[in-house]
């Protein structure tokens, strides 16, 4: 009888440590599949700024033919980008980009005519808006790669993570004050 | 992190809807029943299995298309894509933000500033907006809003809070429909029945709204201050909201053209009563603005 209970007590903690390591070995894996999944977020936010920023030059250079160093600049920023092919590489790239498309917006200042097209205030919009977009998944990385981190450096995830083989802790992406700004220029 | 605190808001609110679906359930079908007893004693059970249809019927309605009823008693139309672009923009970065698939986004045609989220989880959300809103705000006082709206989603209120407003018009016309038996019903056996009708209806009709209105109040005014501080974590810029609080303050007249039944999913309270100045089902203004101000 009292065996029979011995016996009962054991199969239940069993049970109950097999379903804890599979909950955390669950939670582990899916946070790590979150910080992919907002890594293509800002691939995605950041190959859209990347395609309009011929539509963008074109339009410019109907109004203001003679800033050719700023067109250069920014066509060479989308070609860098384009050649990247790591995060970190690819996150280096838009940066620069952002810069050269913020020169961009700075000239056109100069150009009433081209401030007032309807074409340029809708690009400009639509840029400011990935720009707005890029800082969110930016901060989203950031924020998956916190939980995941915190899962897999504190007791107990840290034994459970071990189990797997996912013991490396992630590191965040840098986000510059300056960028949260969107790159419009005000009116 | 706030994280614990998020999954418990989150099946909090799961619990409370599927808890307001079992009520409303047991309080049709003890209506067919009571109906059943008046008119016939004998067949009184098939009341109850009609009852328990309609009740079932009518709960699965508010499920699937309580976001229909809500935007479309709101007035809110689909908002077009290029005309309303920096709308979805904003819509689309917060989503982003809070790792969700991007709400339908609505505007509402009105000179109050407020806007609401509602849908039965965050894959099937809605996003309204009203043209006052657009016109006065900024781009980071907007941010707020839609960060404000974008957390309701996150946590599901939104799940309950629309429950609650179409199972509201449900009772109201529930308790018309007793009512009216009773004006219009006469012959010799109802008479008795049409004494029970009159209370039931009776008892409807006032008791509801203020069983309602308790629910409302309970759930509303901590949900704000929550969504307010989860939504400052979105756009990590409570300032933004802040300042749209202000202006809202400032401008809103609180005559917007809603009813009471819908009035808790808004941002702020569409339409200023004289019941509200005791039981107002939003904090007030100048709350929400301190406590942001302070983070």
């Amino acid at each position: 009888m009292a065996i029979e209970f011995f016996i009962g007590i054991l199969i239940a903690v069993i049970i109950a440590l097999v379903a804890v390591v599979v909950v955390y070995i669950n939670r582990i894996v899916i946070l790590g599949n979150r910080i992919d999944n907002s890594w293509s977020q800002i691939d995605v936010q950041l190959k859209k700024r990347a395609d309009l920023v011929p539509n963008l030059v074109e339009t410019v250079k109907g109004y203001a033919k003679h800033e050719k160093s700023v067109f250069e600049a920014v066509t060479n920023a989308r070609s860098e980008w384009m050649k990247a092919s790591t995060p970190r590489e690819k996150a280096k790239a838009g940066n620069v980009l952002a810069g050269a498309l913020k020169s961009v917006f700075a000239v056109a200042e100069n150009y009433p005519q081209l401030k007032a097209s309807e074409n340029f205030q809708m690009l400009q919009e639509e840029l400011s808006g990935i720009e707005g977009k890029i800082a969110y998944a930016r901060q989203f990385y950031n924020d998956s790669i916190l939980t995941y981190n915190n899962i897999v450096t504190t007791i107990p995830g840290m034994w459970f993570a071990a189990l797997i083989g996912r013991t490396q802790k992630q590191s965040y992406l840098e986000i510059k004050e300056t960028e949260r700004q969107p790159v419009a220029v005000k009116f | 992190m706030g994280q614990v605190s998020f999954h418990d808001e989150i099946s909090k609110n799961n619990r409370n809807s599927a808890l307001m679906a079992v009520l409303v359930f047991v309080v049709l079908v003890v209506l067919a029943y009571v109906i059943g007893l008046v008119y016939d004693p004998s067949i009184a059970f098939l009341f109850i299995m009609a009852g328990g249809a309609i009740a079932i019927f009518q709960i699965l309605n508010a499920y699937y298309n309580g976001d229909k009823i809500v935007l479309s008693t709101t007035g809110a139309i689909p908002a077009d894509e290029k005309k309303y672009m920096h709308l979805h923009n904003v819509v689309d970065g917060l989503a982003i933000a809070a790792g969700i698939p991007k709400p339908k986004v609505y505007v509402i045609d009105s000179t109050e500033m407020n806007a609401f989220a509602t849908g039965r989880d965050p894959q099937h959300s809605s996003i309204a907006v009203t043209t006052g809103l657009l016109n006065t705000l900024n781009r980071s006082e907007l941010e707020g809003v839609i960060g404000h709206e974008m957390s309701h989603i996150q946590n599901n209120d939104i799940r309950f809070a629309m429950f609650i407003a179409v199972l509201v018009g449900l009772i109201a016309i529930v308790s018309y429909i007793f009512l009216r038996s009773f004006r219009f019903g006469s012959g010799n056996d109802r008479k008795n029945g049409g004494a029970i009708f009159i209370i039931i209806g009776l008892v409807l009709a006032i008791v509801a709204p203020i069983i309602v209105r308790l629910i409302q109040l309970a759930i509303s005014r901590q949900r704000e201050y929550l969504a307010d501080a989860s939504g400052a974590a979105l756009t990590r810029y409570p300032d933004g909201l802040a300042s749209a609080l202000e202006k809202i303050g400032k401008t809103n007249k609180g005559n917007m053209n809603v009813s009471e039944g819908v009035s808790h999913i808004f941002f702020v309270d569409p339409v200023y009563t004289f019941i509200d100045k005791i039981t107002s089902t939003h904090p007030p203004i100048q709350d929400r603005v301190k406590r942001l101000r302070a983070m």
